[in-house]
């Protein structure tokens, strides 16, 4: 044998070598394909033959058809001392996730939300997983399984402690798959960005409202609206006054013309009102002493500002005092500051939720309520350094400047400004006994901004009638106004507020668009 | 621009503070030049132009050299901010430009008292002048915002014969806003 021929030999052998290895590698890969193909095929049988197909799916159009007795228990109740019990709940899927053999879903109740689990197991089919999992956002699901206590505490959900388990699934309502925006986005605070992470602009929100209602920010904000409504009847009704409910449509403009909406009725126009306010001093001098209402108000100003809407709801105070309008002043203040308290001991969740997304400081207030004179608010203004007359109205700034200036002094949020100059107020404005100049009129704010605007009114007809006129107000068409007062009418004070204004300055957030559900601007008419 | 004090009115100022009265090397008269430069006519030498050039020769003619820098080092610095003066703010159109600038102060006086350290000089004369018409103009918010460039301005105009005829601005000596971000 030759070097050379060994070195043949061993060439042919390397090759058929290389040929064999060829062929194996072929022969296994056929091999592989074969297994898959059989695995497939096992997988198609088991689709047809899947054994946890009773337990997902579309649920039949909830048309009434029975009334099961199953208790459906609500997020918020998910905790640890439901471990390990089997539950049913219906929820929102906020967001899926699917893994492998598992499938993580964040399950939303208005503003609570918990981790749910789908995986593979004894009575979990890899279809059910899939089925989850390609549920779209926002569909509305029922869901039961098993409460199940974590380890590691679930920080991106209201519920912390435990996960649910989940053993069936079914789609109660589904939603389309794309959303006009992502919830996520909605709640992320705007100072945050430095991720460069989206947010969704004001009008977009309000474009879409009822998703962006959903929104545990959204959720937050009106469920303590609500709290004012209730604390404020709660409040008003404990101190003997009674809720009236007043016309809004009327045939004459109660303050002044400009800012009125007129309608058309039947042969005539009737206007939209402005405030309760003819109503409210009318119910006084028909003997019902105190009296509240809620309802809606309108104001046809054509301001496009973070604080003014074309309509919203006011809670409209009226009260006959016997000698000193500051009985009512100190009555109003008052309600004013167990609506404070009332959030502050109801609604912490709701608080803290909102400031997640929107930071502010906790709101202050004085017991009893912190009461300056104008005069007193103009020369802490002049001290800092702005010039203005005597008489003259604060304007938006100075307004703002002076709720600074406040705080910085007195550490309160909610003050008086009592005894404005006259000529800043309405006609009906009782002026002051000791200086013509100013009046029996007060405004209180908060945070720096106006939230309720209010005077004793002038209950003599006679005083009436010259106040109108010296204002150049035609008699005529106040005359039914006027005339209420006539026939003995008790001494009177009270003043209007803004409820949309109340939510948004306690909570400081800074568009009053955001605490009005269905928002009315001179710009949006819809939703 | 910035509706700032004609020249020839600071200037005139400028001679007040440093004590230059009627006397003390006769009267000096400023006309516009080109471009609205200020030009120094004197006696018996020729003019001299520029607001910074001729506020420099008064603090000369004034005997009082130490507002221009005791050390080499310093006397950069204030020939720096007089330069500042004149090319920056004397410069700044828009509310942009103002805002650049009250940051860079702020940031540059975090830790000084004066704009050369230590020792006030022409510079802190100059940037007051310069600056009273943005600072009188600022929300006392911006005035919190921009803290360092409040408390110099503040000591400034109190500093004696600086402010002359211009309004004394006010400055709150408690924070009204929360921590501003």
């Amino acid at each position: 044998m030759t070097k050379e021929q060994g070195a043949g030999i061993s060439e042919d052998q390397a090759q058929s070598k290389k040929a064999a290895k060829k062929l194996q590698k072929e022969a296994e890969k056929a091999a592989k394909k074969a297994e898959k193909q059989v695995k497939l095929a096992a997988e198609n049988q088991a689709d047809e033959q899947d054994f946890s197909k009773d337990r997902y799916g579309i649920l039949p159009m909830i048309q009434s058809q029975e009334k099961l007795d199953r208790v459906l228990v609500h997020v918020k109740n998910l905790s640890e001392d439901k471990a390990d019990q089997m539950v049913w709940l219906r929820s929102r899927v906020h967001t899926s996730r699917a893994k492998g053999k598992q499938c993580f879903l964040v399950l939303r109740q208005q503003q609570f939300n918990i981790q749910g689990l789908v995986a593979v197991g004894d009575h979990v089919s890899k279809q059910m997983v899939k089925f989850a999992a390609n549920i779209n956002k926002e569909s509305i699901v029922d869901v039961e399984g098993y409460v199940r206590k974590v380890n590691q505490k679930i920080e991106s959900c209201s519920q912390r402690d435990v996960e649910l388990h989940i053993e069936k699934i079914f789609v109660v309502s589904a939603a389309e798959p794309r959303l006009p925006l992502q919830l996520d986005d909605a709640v992320r605070p705007e100072t945050g960005d430095e991720e460069g992470r989206a947010t969704v602009n004001q009008d977009t929100r309000l474009d879409n409202r009822i998703i962006d209602l959903r929104t545990t920010t959204s959720q937050s904000i009106f469920r303590l609206q609500s709290g004012v409504c209730q604390l404020f009847r709660e409040t008003l009704i404990k101190k003997e006054f009674i809720e009236v409910q007043t016309p809004k449509i009327i045939s004459a403009a109660s303050e002044g013309g400009a800012n009125v909406f007129t309608m058309s009725y039947f042969k005539t126009s009737a206007y939209l009102a402005q405030s309760p306010q003819l109503y409210k001093q009318m119910c006084i001098c028909a003997d019902f002493d105190k009296v509240f209402c809620v309802g809606p108000v309108f104001r046809a100003e054509d301001s496009n500002t973070h604080r003014h809407l074309t309509e919203f709801v006011g809670l409209d105070i009226e009260m006959a005092f016997n000698y000193h309008y500051h009985e009512v002043v100190t009555e109003i203040a008052d309600t004013l500051v167990q609506i404070f308290k009332g959030l502050r001991d109801r609604n912490q969740i709701e608080i803290e939720t909102v400031c997640k997304q929107f930071p502010s400081e906790p709101f202050k207030f004085l017991e009893p309520t912190l009461r300056l004179e104008y005069l007193e608010g103009v020369s802490m203004l002049r001290e800092a350094g702005v010039e203005m007359g005597d008489e003259e109205d604060l304007s938006t700034p100075n307004e703002k400047l002076l709720g600074r200036l406040v705080k910085e002094k007195y550490d309160t949020d909610f003050y008086i400004l009592d005894k404005y100059p006259l000529a800043v107020r309405p006609f009906y404005t009782m002026p002051d006994p000791h200086d013509p100049k100013y009046s029996n009129s007060y405004d209180m704010f908060m945070r720096g901004e106006e939230i309720l605007s209010g005077a004793q009114r002038i209950h003599d007809p006679q005083v009436l009638t010259d106040r109108a006129l010296k204002l150049g107000i035609d008699v005529e068409k106040i005359k039914s106004y006027i005339d209420s007062f006539r026939f003995g009418a008790p001494p009177h004070a009270g003043g209007g507020i803004g409820l949309e204004r109340v939510t948004m300055l306690y909570l400081g957030l800074h568009n009053i668009r955001q605490t009005s559900m269905f928002p009315r601007d001179p710009k949006r008419l819809t939703p | 621009m910035v509706m700032a004090v004609p020249a020839g009115v600071e200037l005139s100022a400028l001679e007040e503070t440093l004590g230059l009265g009627l006397g003390g090397g006769g009267e000096r008269r400023y006309r516009q030049g080109d471009g609205g430069v200020p030009v120094l006519q004197t006696n018996n030498r020729p003019d001299l132009a520029g607001l910074t050039t001729i506020a420099s020769h008064l603090v000369k003619v004034a005997k009082k050299e130490e507002l221009l820098g005791t050390t080499p080092e310093k006397s950069a610095i204030v020939q720096q901010w007089l330069e500042y003066r004149v090319t920056h703010i004397d410069q700044c159109n828009t509310q942009d430009d103002k805002r650049t600038i009250l940051k860079d102060l702020n940031c540059y006086l975090k830790d000084k008292v004066y704009l050369a350290g230590n020792n006030f000089t022409l510079a802190d004369i100059m940037l007051y002048n310069g600056l009273h018409p943005i600072v009188a103009g600022l929300t006392h918010e911006d005035r919190e915002k921009h803290v360092n460039v409040s408390r110099w301005f503040n000591h400034i105009q109190h500093y004696p014969g600086v402010r002359q005829h211009s309004a004394a601005v006010i400055f709150m000596k408690n924070r009204l806003y929360p921590t501003v971000h």
